[in-house]
This record gives structure tokens, C-alpha cells and sequence, in this order.
């Protein structure tokens, strides 16, 4: 029920020291470069170089990487075989029309179609994956604040992103407790004992809720929470990584363009 | 006699719909005093501390801070609350920002200082608890001991002028806590005035100034802790149990060994007045000398040879930074607590010892030990460690 949180690897992760910026526009703009690019080798192109980035640099452990993969994988392979069966297209290698209204078909433009749209996915979700594992929440906090996001909404990011710790490891102790006393033998008593756990969690965030506002108190609140650090300098050589990257993706767009599996 | 920061007149308290929690409290803490409120679960312990920053205002009675007595709007109350800083005995409930610049540096940026005074604040008060470079961890990753001392360094960077603790060992490891009231030592040597409450007798025994027994919302004793937790009476009262050195001491008076009239308040003591009566001295003919070494001063490079060129010789460290310099060093740590007594101890065996610390722990080492030997007449050499000391 309760693994490894992503925010435990990024808080870890090997390419903590390198600024924020850096790694946001390196993930930003892979994403925007999937979306541009129209053939299927450019976004596999950024999956690879991005997943190794992850791997090698960021030292993220590969069974983690792989299952955090593999979810959403599955997600996008059952969509692409409904892309692939019913699109349609010239070249028809199999079709079938169980009914009057549906017509199943595999077509060379489907494969292609399809194909397509799984590299962007995979593409996208790395260079998604690659912000998430490298950047933890913390520093976002402060790039939050230098783009003008609102103080009010920095303020309870940050209190809300404390107090998931601290609800999480009080419903992880009451679950465990639970557990113990056999809460969840039957499915009967699993929904029974799941309602308490909701309800001691409820009166758990209640309870910290009022201590947050007397913790705050006994340190002179004055409405001022948003007080951030600083973020680390933009480097050279991460840098010129990101600006080799870029240039080799954007020139990987131009030059598969319209490239097709078949 | 130092002048009275805080004192409470006949002070009482109920709770909404409940009991009453305090039954007419009055006291008075003096200027840099250690002070220990001791009593059971539910004497009201918890209730009295929140008093004394305002967090619950007595519903009769006063409470005086500054020989004035507290106002309750909200500018006053800001003002009392920087001057006494409160630690929570839950450091989860404690910590209220994502990381730990960010938490230490709540006070400060509330009260209003600009970013550099800040930084500044937060840099002294984390190198104050040794927490030096913990700045962007989130709190959630940290050990109890440390989140404990992340509590403490957001409370010190309102440079208060009294620490209020809650239960502050609970939830910690005994080595935990003995580095938690070597803290607390040092900050009081720093001229903070410190209040803890606690249950453990063990611990507030030797450590505290002056000792209050709580029990059902009233004070039972007030005294010196030889006194307060020397009658069976009142310690039965306060549901406490007596320590187990007043114990002995009590036992071994019963047996016609003279004690003297400040009780042991420490091993040390102990073995002295065994000593002392058994075989006439406690002290070897040629007593060992104990060296002190500030590692912040000192190369940290220095330590290691030295120790190795004298095999035999105990090291000790006090405090988390000589700690970590030992780590670093790979120099093997005997003592870790209590660590000038049992050099003392040691020097009246004629054995040898170093004493790894910084800062204003330098000078308490040679007072505690010129102390020593002025009460018990017997002579122990304190050296301070320097660069040109001979390896050999």
C-alpha cells in the first residue's frame, strides 16, 4: 500500500544540485518537441536520451524507473490498439464488420497512426518522469514564486505539501495497527476497517490543522510564510548539456518529418 | 541574585466544559536558571507551560514577564512570544514548512527582518543545534533526534531569552537525549533561561537548578532537586519515584557513611563519598591530566595523529560537532555523554583523556573541573590542545 514516494526520489536523486530552470526547460521543451515533431523517431529519440539522463546521471534506481513506466504504458498501449483498429485507412491488411455500425480494420496508415502516437507518448511521459524524479517539490516552490505565482497559493502549496507527510505516516500508522488486528481478513471487514481509517485521518488532519495554526501562533505569525530559499546557479556544463540537447532534438524534428513505421 | 524573568501570582485555570487544570500556581523563575517541572500525565504540566508565551490565558490570577505584567492583544503577545520561545514536544506538530531553511527562518521572516538577517539567523541557529548543511532537506527525511533539534534551532532563531520545552526527550533514544540535555546545558551556559517539563526524575535529578513537583493542577515542592525529590512524601504525592542516587545516598547514610549536605547529585559525586570514606582519598597519587581541543579551531587533520601517538588515552566528544569531527577523523569516541565527569573519573584513576569540543563548551570543561576540584581538594590538570603541541 505504501512504497517508495516519487518526491523521495527526487529529494535523492543525483541531479539535485543542478539548477531548477535548467531542468524544467530541458523537460518543457521535450514535451513541446514531441508535440511538434510529426514523424516517430524524434520522440524516441527524446525518450532514449531523456530515460538514460535519468538512469545514468540522476542514478535513479532502473526497477523504479521501469515501474513507474510501465503504468501509464499500459494505458497508452490499450488506447493505440483501438487507435490502430478502428481509423481506417487505404492499405487494408485485415478488417472485420461484426456489426452493421462497426467495422474493425488494420491498416498500413493505422499501424502508422498508432505508432506515432505511442513514441509521443513515450516520449512525453519521460520527459515528464525526467521533472518529476530530478526536481522535488521543494524547489519548485521557489521557481512558484519568481514566475509571480501568487503568495496566497504558494503558501498553502507549501503547507498542504507538509501536512501529506504527516497525514501519510499517521494513516500509515493506523493502517498498520489495523493490519496487526487483522482488519482486513474478510472483504466484510475490510470496508468496515477502511471507513475507520478514513474517518481517524479526517479527525488526524483536523487535529493538525489546529496545531498548525498554534505552532504558527507561537512563532509570531505575521502572514508571512512564503520565505524561500535560494535555488542553485545555472552551471556551464549543464548548460551546454541542455543546449546540445536541444539542438539535437529540434534538428531530429526537422529531419524525421512525416517519417513513418511502413 | 540575578533579577525574576518570569513569575506567576496565584494563578488558575479551567478548561472549557472540563476540569479545573491549574488550581492556584503561583513562582518565580530567575534569570538563567534551569528549571524542571516535574509530574505525571495530566498534572497540568503541558496547561502551565502554554502560559508562559500566552498560549492559554490563566483565567484568574497573573502572569508577569519582565516583572510586567502580560498583556494579551496581539502586538504584546508577538513581543512575548519572540522573547519566549516555545518547543513543542512533538517536533511533527512543531515544523510547519516543507524544508528546513525554510521552517528555521519562519520566525525571523515574521518578525520582519530583511533576507540577509535572516539567512544569517537560520546559519547560526542550525550550526547552534549541529545541523550545518541540512538547510534544503524536507523535514519528513529527518530522524527524530534531528527533527527534534530542527524545532530547537526555529525557536533559537528568535534569539529568545527563555526556552520553554515540552517533554523534551520524549520520543528519543538515550544517546538522543543525553545530546539533547548537553544542548540544553549549553544554551543555558549561553545565559538563556531554560524550562523543561518532564516525568523522568532520572534526567531532571542532576540536570535541573531548582525542581517544581506538579501534581493535579497545584505545586506540591519547590526546591533544589536534592531537596525536592529527597522526601518520599511529596514524591509519592507527584506519582514520581525517588532517584536512584538520592536513593542510594539515603541507604548509605542508613549504613553510618557520612553524607555530605549537597546530596551526590552525579556518579561522580558518588564515587567520591565512597571513595573517600573506604580508603581515605579517591584520588590516584598521580592524577591524569585532561586535555581539551576545540575543533574549530584546530586542523581537523591534528586530532587523529595525536590520539594515536598516545595509546591508552580516552576520547570524548560533546557536542554534534566534535562528534562529527571524530567521524570524519575516524577517531574512536569512548565517552559520547556526561563526557567531563567521566574524564574526571578517569584523571582520579591517573589515566589520561581528550576532550573533543568547540566553543563556549571549552571553558565550561575547565570550570567543571576547577569546581571539582575545589569541593573535593583534589588537583586535575586541564590542558588546552594547540598546534604546536609534539606529537609525541
Amino acid at each position: 500500500m505504501f512504497e517508495e514516494l516519487l518526491e523521495d526520489v527526487a529529494q535523492t536523486n543525483g541531479l539535485r544540485e543542478t539548477s531548477t530552470w535548467l531542468k524544467l526547460a530541458a523537460g518543457l521543451s521535450a514535451i513541446v518537441l514531441c508535440l511538434l515533431s510529426t514523424g516517430y523517431a524524434a520522440p524516441l529519440f527524446i525518450a532514449v536520451i531523456l530515460s538514460a539522463t535519468i538512469l545514468v546521471l540522476a542514478r535513479v534506481d532502473i526497477r523504479t524507473y521501469a515501474e513507474l513506466f510501465l503504468i501509464p504504458l499500459w494505458f497508452a498501449l490499450m488506447s493505440v490498439a483501438v487507435i490502430v483498429l478502428i481509423s481506417g485507412g487505404e492499405h487494408v491488411y485485415w478488417s472485420w464488420d461484426p456489426l452493421s455500425f462497426l467495422s474493425l480494420s488494420i491498416t498500413r496508415e493505422s499501424i502508422n497512426y498508432g505508432f506515432f502516437v505511442l513514441c509521443r507518448v513515450v516520449g512525453g511521459m519521460s520527459a515528464l518522469l525526467f521533472i518529476a524524479l530530478t526536481t522535488p517539490m521543494t524547489d519548485l516552490f521557489v521557481v512558484m514564486r519568481k514566475v509571480r505565482v501568487p503568495d496566497f497559493v504558494i503558501d498553502l502549496a507549501m503547507i498542504i505539501y507538509r501536512t501529506i507527510f504527516f497525514l501519510l505516516d499517521q494513516v500509515r500508522q493506523v493502517y498498520h495497527a489495523q493490519v496487526m488486528r487483522l482488519g482486513y481478513s474478510g472483504w466484510k471487514e475490510s470496508v468496515h476497517t477502511f471507513s475507520m481509517l478514513c474517518g481517524s485521518a479526517f479527525i488526524a488532519s483536523w487535529d493538525a490543522g489546529d496545531d498548525l495554526v498554534r505552532a504558527m501562533d507561537a512563532r509570531c505569525y505575521d502572514g508571512k510564510f512564503a520565505l524561500l530559499g535560494e535555488n542553485r546557479p545555472v552551471e556551464l556544463r549543464p548548460l551546454a548539456a541542455l543546449a546540445l540537447f536541444l539542438v539535437a532534438t529540434s534538428a531530429a524534428v526537422v529531419a524525421t518529418q512525416g517519417m513513418t513505421l511502413l | 541574585m540575578s533579577s525574576i524573568v518570569l513569575e506567576a501570582r496565584d494563578i488558575r485555570y479551567r478548561y472549557p466544559r472540563g476540569q479545573e487544570a491549574i488550581k492556584g500556581i503561583s513562582f518565580h523563575f530567575r534569570r538563567g536558571e534551569k528549571i524542571a517541572l516535574v509530574g505525571p500525565n495530566g498534572a497540568g504540566k503541558s496547561t502551565l507551560l502554554q502560559m508562559f508565551n500566552g498560549m492559554i490565558r490563566p483565567d484568574s490570577g497573573t502572569m508577569l514577564f519582565d516583572n510586567k505584567p502580560m498583556e494579551y492583544d496581539r502586538a504584546s503577545l508577538r513581543e512575548l512570544r519572540r522573547k519566549v520561545g516555545f518547543v513543542l514536544q512533538n517536533p511533527d506538530r512543531q515544523i510547519i514548512a516543507p524544508t528546513v531553511y525554510q521552517d528555521v527562518g519562519f520566525g525571523p521572516v515574521n518578525l520582519g527582518c530583511d533576507e540577509a538577517t535572516v539567512k544569517e539567523a537560520v546559519t547560526t541557529a542550525l550550526r547552534h543545534v549541529g545541523l550545518s548543511g541540512f538547510e534544503r532537506r524536507p523535514p519528513h527525511h529527518l530522524s527524530g533526534g534531528e527533527k527534534k533539534r530542527v524545532a530547537i534551532a526555529g525557536v533559537l532563531a528568535m534569539d529568545p531569552d527563555v526556552l520553554v520545552f515540552d517533554e523534551p526527550t520524549s520520543g528519543l533514544d538515550p544517546s538522543g537525549s543525553e545530546d539533547l540535555m548537553e544542548l540544553l546545558d549549553e544554551l543555558n551556559h549561553e545565559g538563556k533561561t531554560i524550562v523543561i517539563s518532564t516525568h523522568d526524575v532520572e534526567l531532571a535529578y542532576p540536570w535541573a537548578d531548582r525542581a517544581i513537583l506538579l501534581a493535579a493542577g497545584r505545586i506540591i515542592k519547590e526546591d533544589v532537586p536534592d531537596v525536592a525529590f529527597g522526601n518520599t512524601k511529596f514524591v509519592r504525592m507527584a506519582h514520581l519515584s525517588v532517584p536512584t542516587l538520592l536513593e542510594l545516598s539515603a541507604e548509605l547514610e542508613k549504613r553510618g557513611f557520612a553524607i555530605p549536605d549537597r546530596k551526590p547529585r552525579s556518579v561522580l559525586d558518588m564515587v567520591h563519598i565512597i571513595e573517600s570514606q573506604a580508603r581515605g582519598s579517591c584520588c590516584h597519587p598521580a592524577p591524569g591530566t585532561i586535555t581539551v581541543c576545540d575543533v574549530d579551531i584546530l586542523a581537523a587533520g591534528a586530532v587523529p595523529p595525536w590520539v594515536h601517538a598516545r595509546p591508552g588515552l580516552a576520547v570524548g566528544a560533546m557536542g554534534t560537532r566534535a562528534k562529527q569531527c571524530a567521524a570524519t577523523g575516524q577517531v574512536a569516541l569512548e565517552f559520547t555523554y556526561g563526557v567531563i565527569d567521566k574524564c574526571i573519573l578517569r584523571a582520579l584513576r591517573g589515566k589520561d583523556s581528550l576532550i573533543l569540543t568547540n566553543g563556549s563548551m571549552v571553558g565550561r570543561v575547565a570550570e567543571r573541573v576547577e569546581a571539582y576540584c575545589r569541593e573535593s581538594g583534589n588537583r586535575i590538570h586541564v590542558v588546552e590542545m594547540s598546534e604546536e603541541d609534539p606529537l609525541v
